[in-house]
C-alpha cells in the first residue's frame, strides 16, 4: 500500500511555530528552524534570537540574504554573542528549536550539524544554549531519505544534549517526550498511527486524544507593548515589591512620569534600587525658581519607601538634607549603600544570570565587611552578587511598540543595565514609533527586556 | 604652631594647576568633585587629555554657556557640558567597566585622610552616619594612577596626611601622588616622600603640619608650575 503524503517543510515550521506563543522569545538553531520567523503572522507575535545574534520579530525575521548574511527584520535588533549568552541563561528564552538529526526515546538528540561534519564543528550557541531554555521544540524527517527511522531507541550518533521536556515536530507527525517516554499525539493528513509507529524505532505510546496535525496560526496575537498611561502600566505593582528605578543626578534619564504614576499608584513597603536616592529636589539641577524638581523624593515624601539601595543616597551638603536623609533619621527607611559602579555590575549581572562576581571595588572598606573575599593573582576580591526587582522604572528616548529602546546622550546611564534586571520593565519615552522606525544597528536595549512602553505626555513638567 | 596656621599657603586653583603638569598628553582621565574640577583649566599648550565621566560620556568638553544646557548632556557632577567631536556615550555599566578595567589612566579626587600607606578616605564622615560613596570606591580601585588634590590640613587645621586613616576607607593602598596647597608628597612602597614644597615653605614646616613621616626627596624643590 503506498504510504500517504508527507507535509512539507512549510506546513511541518507551521505546526512547529504552533508551540510557541505569542510574546514567547524562542532560540532558533540553524536549518529548518530558521523556517519558522517566516510562518509566523506579520504584526509579529513571537521574538526569535537566532545564532548570528540577531532579534528578530516574526514573520519576516530574521531574513537569510543571498550573500549569505542574516538581517533583522522589522523591529528587530542586533546583539553580540556575549549579549545573546546572557539572555539565554538569564533565562529570557522560553522555547528553543532545533533540529536534530536523530533523537532518542530517552530524550538524547544529535544535531544536524554534528551528524553532517563529525568532530568537526561545534553545534553552535542555540544547542548550548537550549538547556537554559523552558521548552524545546524539534523539527526533523520523521525518516531518514533511505527510509530509516530517525527517531530511535538509542542514538547511534554522538550526543549533543538530553531534554527531560519537549515535543517532535516531524513530517508525519507530532510526539512529545516526557520522563516516561515517548508519545504520540498528532497524525499527518491521511496517516494512521499504525504507519507512523511503524516508520518509528524507538516505543511510543498513542495519546487518547490522539488528532490530526493542524497549522493554523490566527490565533497568534501581535505584541503590542504599549500601554495608555504611567498608572496603568504600575497598577498591579502590589506593596513590598522591589523596584529599580533610574535616577543618576540631573534631570536627564530619570522617569518622572512614572515616579508621579506610582506616588499616584500608592504602592507601599517598596524597596528602591537606584543611583541616587533622590537629590534633584534639594540640589534643583536646572529647576526654573519657585518649582521643584520631580525625583525619588516624591515616593519618600509620600511614604512608600521602605529601603534603598544606592550608591548616592543623600545630599552632597548634611545642611541641605533631601527627603530620604530626613525619613533615614526618623528611622523610617533602611539604606544599602553600594559602590556605584558594583550597583550598575549587580545589576548587569542581575540581568544576565549571573549569580554573583568578584569585583577589587570596596575591597578592605566599611562597605564590604562581612563580605566573601578571596585573593586573585596576589589581589584581594569581593565577592558580590546579583541584583532583581519585581519592576523596573526606566526612561528612554524612543521605544516602538515591540519594546526595543533608543536613549539620548548621558541619560542612558542606569536605565540600560537595569531593563534586563526586573520580572517587570516599563519604560517612560517621549516618543513611540512603529516597528522598523528604529536603526536596528542603533538600538540599546533590544524589546525582549522590555514589558510595557509609555509615553511621557508632551505636556509632562519634570517640576512641580 | 601658631606662626605655620597663619602662614600663606598655596590657593586651590594653583594646586589644580601643579596638577595639570601630572596628566599624561593622550591620556584618559577622570576628574573628582572639588578642587580636582578645576585642573582641566590649566593644561599645558598642546597638552591633549579625554576626559571620562561615570554619567556616560568619554572626551567629555567644556560645561554648557547658559541657555545653551542640554539635560542629556551632563558630567558626574550634575552639570551641564558642551557637545564636542569626537564624544563617545555609554551606560553605567560600561562606564565603570572602564575604570575597573584599567581604561582610565588617571582619576584625581579629593580626600578627608591619606595614609602613608596610601589608603584614601573621602566618602564619609562617621558623624553623619551615611554618606555618598558615588563611584570613589570604583576609581580608587581601577585608575592607574590616583592622585589627590587637597588642602594640607582640614578647617581645625588638623594634618590630612596621617600615619593611619581614622575615617571610612575608599581604597586601600591606591594613591599615588598627594598634592596640596603646601607640598607635593608622592606615596612609594617605602612610605611618603616629599618632592616639593609651596614657596617660602620649608620641609621641616611642612613634616610639622603632616601626621606621617615625610622622607625628604633627595631632589627636594619648590613647587613645580
Amino acid at each position: 500500500m503506498p504510504s500517504p503524503e508527507r507535509i512539507d517543510n512549510q506546513r511541518l515550521a507551521r505546526r512547529a511555530a504552533r508551540e510557541l506563543a505569542s510574546g514567547e522569545v524562542a532560540l532558533l538553531g540553524p536549518g529548518m528552524p530558521m523556517l519558522v520567523p517566516g510562518v509566523v503572522p506579520s504584526g509579529p507575535g513571537v521574538t526569535f534570537l537566532s545564532d548570528s545574534g540577531i532579534v528578530g520579530v516574526g514573520h519576516q525575521a530574521p531574513q537569510t540574504t543571498e550573500a549569505q548574511g542574516t538581517s533583522p527584520g522589522p523591529g528587530g535588533s542586533l546583539l553580540s554573542t556575549v549579549e545573546l549568552a546572557a539572555l539565554a541563561r538569564a533565562g529570557y528564552s522560553t522555547a528553543a528549536v532545533l533540529q536534530p538529526a536523530q533523537v532518542s526515546a530517552d530524550g538524547g538528540f544529535c544535531h544536524w550539524t554534528s551528524e553532517a561534519t563529525p568532530g568537526l564543528l561545534p553545534p553552535g550557541p542555540a544547542v548550548e544554549m537550549a538547556a537554559n531554555a523552558g521548552r524545546i521544540v524539534f523539527m526533523l524527517p520523521h525518516t531518514t531519505t533511505d527510509g530509516q527511522p530517525n527517531i530511535v531507541p538509542q542514538c547511534t550518533l554522538p550526543i549533543d544534549g538530553t531534554v527531560t521536556r519537549g515535543v517532535i515536530v516531524t513530517d508525519i507527525g507530532v510526539l512529545i517526550i516526557e520522563q516516561a517516554g515517548l508519545t504520540l499525539t498528532e497524525v499527518a493528513p491521511g496517516w494512521r498511527s499504525d504507519d507512523v509507529i511503524s516508520l518509528t524505532g524507538a516505543s511510543v505510546s498513542v495519546a487518547t486524544g490522539l488528532k490530526e496535525m493542524e497549522f493554523s496560526l490566527d490565533d497568534m496575537r501581535p505584541v503590542n507593548k504599549v500601554f495608555s498611561s504611567g498608572l496603568e502600566a504600575v497598577r498591579d505593582m502590589p506593596d513590598g515589591s522591589t523596584v529599580m528605578i533610574d535616577g543618576f543626578a540631573g534631570p536627564g534619564g530619570m522617569p518622572h512620569y512614572l515616579m508621579v504614576a506610582l506616588r499616584d499608584h500608592g504602592a507601599r513597603g517598596l524597596t528602591m534600587i537606584s543611583n541616587t536616592a533622590g537629590i534633584a529636589r534639594i540640589i534643583g539641577f536646572g529647576t526654573p525658581p519657585g518649582y521643584q524638581a520631580i525625583d525619588h523624593s516624591i515616593l519618600i515624601e509620600n511614604g512608600q519607601i521602605r529601603k534603598a539601595v544606592a550608591s548616592y543616597p543623600v545630599s552632597p551638603s548634611p545642611a541641605r538634607p533631601s527627603a530620604f536623609e530626613l525619613a533615614w533619621q526618623r528611622g523610617e527607611v533602611e539604606i544599602e549603600v553600594v559602590p556605584q559602579g558594583t550597583l550598575a555590575e549587580r545589576l548587569r549581572a542581575g540581568g544576565a544570570g549571573v549569580a554573583a562576581f568578584y569585583t577589587p571595588t570596596g575591597a578592605g572598606t566599611l562597605l564590604t565587611e562581612g563580605k566573601e573575599t578571596r585573593m586573585i593573582d596576589g589581589r584581594e576580591y569581593v565577592l558580590e552578587t546579583a541584583l532583581h526587582a519585581d519592576y523596573c522604572l526606566i526612561r528612554g528616548y524612543k521605544a516602538d511598540t515591540m519594546g526595543n529602546v533608543v536613549y539620548k546622550g548621558t541619560s542612558r546611564n542606569f536605565n540600560a543595565v537595569m531593563a534586563p534586571a526586573a520580572q517587570i520593565t516599563v519604560i517612560e519615552v517621549d516618543e513611540i514609533v512603529g516597528p522598523g522606525e528604529l536603526d536596528p544597528e542603533a538600538i540599546v536595549t533590544p524589546g525582549v527586556y522590555v514589558d510595557r512602553v509609555v509615553q511621557r505626555p508632551s505636556d509632562f513638567s519634570p517640576y512641580e | 604652631m601658631p606662626d605655620l596656621e597663619d602662614k600663606p599657603r598655596l590657593d586651590r586653583e594653583i594646586i589644580a594647576m601643579r596638577v595639570a603638569k601630572e596628566l599624561p598628553n593622550g591620556g584618559y582621565v577622570n576628574l573628582g568633585i572639588g578642587i580636582p574640577t578645576l585642573v582641566s583649566a590649566y593644561l599645558a599648550p598642546g597638552q591633549v587629555v579625554f576626559y571620562h565621566s561615570e554619567s556616560g560620556v568619554l572626551n567629555c568638553g567644556p560645561l554648557a554657556e547658559e541657555g545653551e544646557e542640554d539635560i542629556n548632556l551632563i558630567n558626574a557632577g550634575g552639570q551641564f557640558l558642551q557637545p564636542v567631536p569626537g564624544m563617545s556615550y555609554f551606560g553605567s555599566a560600561d562606564a565603570f567597566a572602564m575604570i575597573r578595567g584599567g581604561h582610565v589612566d588617571v582619576t584625581v579626587l579629593g580626600a578627608h585622610q591619606v595614609s602613608a600607606r596610601g589608603d584614601l578616605a573621602n566618602w564619609m564622615l562617621p558623624q553623619r552616619g551615611v554618606g555618598n560613596v558615588g563611584g570613589a570606591m570604583d576609581l580608587a580601585a581601577g585608575a592607574d594612577d590616583v592622585i589627590v588634590a587637597m588642602e594640607h590640613t582640614d578647617r581645625q587645621d588638623h594634618p590630612k596626611i596621617v600615619e593611619e586613616c581614622t575615617l571610612p576607607l575608599t581604597g586601600k593602598g591606591c594613591v599615588s601622588l598627594i598634592v596640596t596647597d603646601l607640598a607635593v608628597v608622592r606615596c612609594t612602597p617605602d612610605g611618603l616622600v616629599l618632592e616639593e614644597v609651596a614657596p617660602g615653605w620649608t620641609a621641616e614646616e611642612v613634616q610639622e603640619l603632616t601626621a606621617a613621616r615625610l622622607m625628604i626627596s633627595p631632589d627636594l624643590q619648590e613647587y613645580q608650575l
